[in-house]
């Protein structure tokens, strides 16, 4: 092999495709254009896709939500969880798809994006028990936090596998040997990526230092998404490829503040919204999407 | 039985204090002031029979907490953070171990 490839020439070659989820996204942004748009409208345009109506209403009726009433409309839905909350789900659900011809051979898809799921889910508890604003979004990082890692996969097998024959023979963590091999890591991908996807400045960065979050431009946000991939780790839900529970630094734990009794319940309910969640996004709706 | 708690009649004056291991004639005496509920201290038993780790053969908590162990990166290092998550994840997977999740 020559040099590792640029991560720009990786980001580069991922397209940014919406996948099956593009028409309905497109329809919602232009309903919200309108001045005559109200929920209904939203909610149509929703429901002209049965696959993303059936996940929708199961992830709104989860644990995840925990609304006391069943919702059994996407109009309810739309109304309860607000447009920006759906267009941010809708989104996530996009890239689970855009990835789903990465081979398995390293990385099992259906492993990492449980960790993903659980990672985000942990992240939206932690950010809720800090009482930080919009925790939902903490969810969207979490989900996307090793998302680097599909796309050296998908892109650079060749040294994808490298990375992890290094990895095997050395017993290091995941990350060193993304370093040694290939002299970047996949919170630099990650970060390179979201950024060509347009993605907000703090997402980037809580994405792109959740390893490091003592070096991120958005301190408490990477601190969170840290924390939640050192208590999904720990809880061995999924892998993204990684086996050990990677470090956790005490700066991020104290800047988090967290109660021992408040870890604990966080703990719980992860346990408890997971399947759920795994369930709206992972398992298919109506048709065949991932 | 040892009283968790001060009990006093509704004047607030002390009938019980707090530490003091309750016999049946001072039951008695309590229930003629008319005192319905005590606040007792949870015995050992009790205790044991909340936690999860000590329902567990010694082979399997040994074998649990060798491979949760072995999964944590470097842990002599551990600071308390990560000590407090790791007895969290011990008792959750004698949790699970005792009462699988469904």
């Amino acid at each position: 092999m020559t040099n590792p490839p640029s991560i720009k020439a990786m980001v580069q070659a991922v397209p940014r495709s919406l996948g099956s989820y593009g028409p309905v996204l497109a329809e919602i942004e232009q309903a919200l254009q309108s001045p005559q748009c109200n929920l209904s409208t939203i909610g149509d345009a929703i429901q002209k896709d049965p696959d993303l109506t059936a996940r929708l209403l199961r992830l709104a009726n989860s644990p995840f939500f925990g609304f006391a009433s069943r919702l059994s409309t996407v109009a309810e839905a739309v109304s309860l969880l607000g447009i920006q909350q759906i267009q941010d789900m809708i989104v996530a659900s996009s890239v689970l798809e855009q990835f789903k011809g990465v081979p398995d051979r390293f990385v099992n898809k259906d492993s990492f994006w449980r960790h993903s799921l659980a990672v985000g889910i942990a992240a939206r508890l932690l950010a809720m028990e800090r009482r930080l604003p919009k925790p939902d979004k903490f969810f969207v990082a979490g989900l996307l936090h090793d998302v680097g890692r599909l796309v050296l996969l998908s892109q650079a097998a060749e040294w994808a596998q490298a990375v992890f024959e290094l990895y095997q023979r050395e017993r290091i963590l995941l990350r060193d040997a993304e370093k040694q091999t290939l002299g970047y890591d996949h919170q630099q991908i990650a970060s390179e990526l979201l950024q060509s996807w347009s993605y907000p400045p703090v997402l980037v960065q809580a994405v792109a230092f959740h390893h490091t979050p003592a070096q991120s431009g958005a301190k408490l946000e990477a601190a969170v998404v840290h924390v939640a991939d050192h208590l999904v780790n720990a809880m061995g839900i999924g892998s993204s490829g990684e086996q050990f529970i990677p470090p956790l630094d005490d700066r991020a734990w104290a800047l988090l503040g967290l109660a021992p009794e408040a870890l604990a319940k966080i703990i719980e309910a992860v346990d408890e919204q997971i399947l759920a969640v795994e369930d709206a996004f992972l398992k298919n709706g109506n048709s065949g999407r991932p | 039985m040892v009283v968790a708690r001060d009990v006093k009649n509704i004047d607030g004056m002390l009938l019980a204090p707090s530490g003091c291991q309750l016999s049946e004639r001072q039951i008695n005496i309590l229930q003629a002031w008319g005192v319905t509920e005590v606040e007792v201290e949870a015995g050992a038993e009790m205790a044991k029979a909340h936690d999860p780790l000590s329902q567990l053969p010694p082979e399997t908590l040994a074998k649990i907490t060798a491979d949760l162990r072995a999964r944590f990166w470097k842990p002599d290092d551990f600071g308390p953070a990560p000590a407090e998550i790791y007895k969290l994840m011990l008792l959750r997977q004698a949790r699970h171990i005792l009462q699988p999740p469904t």
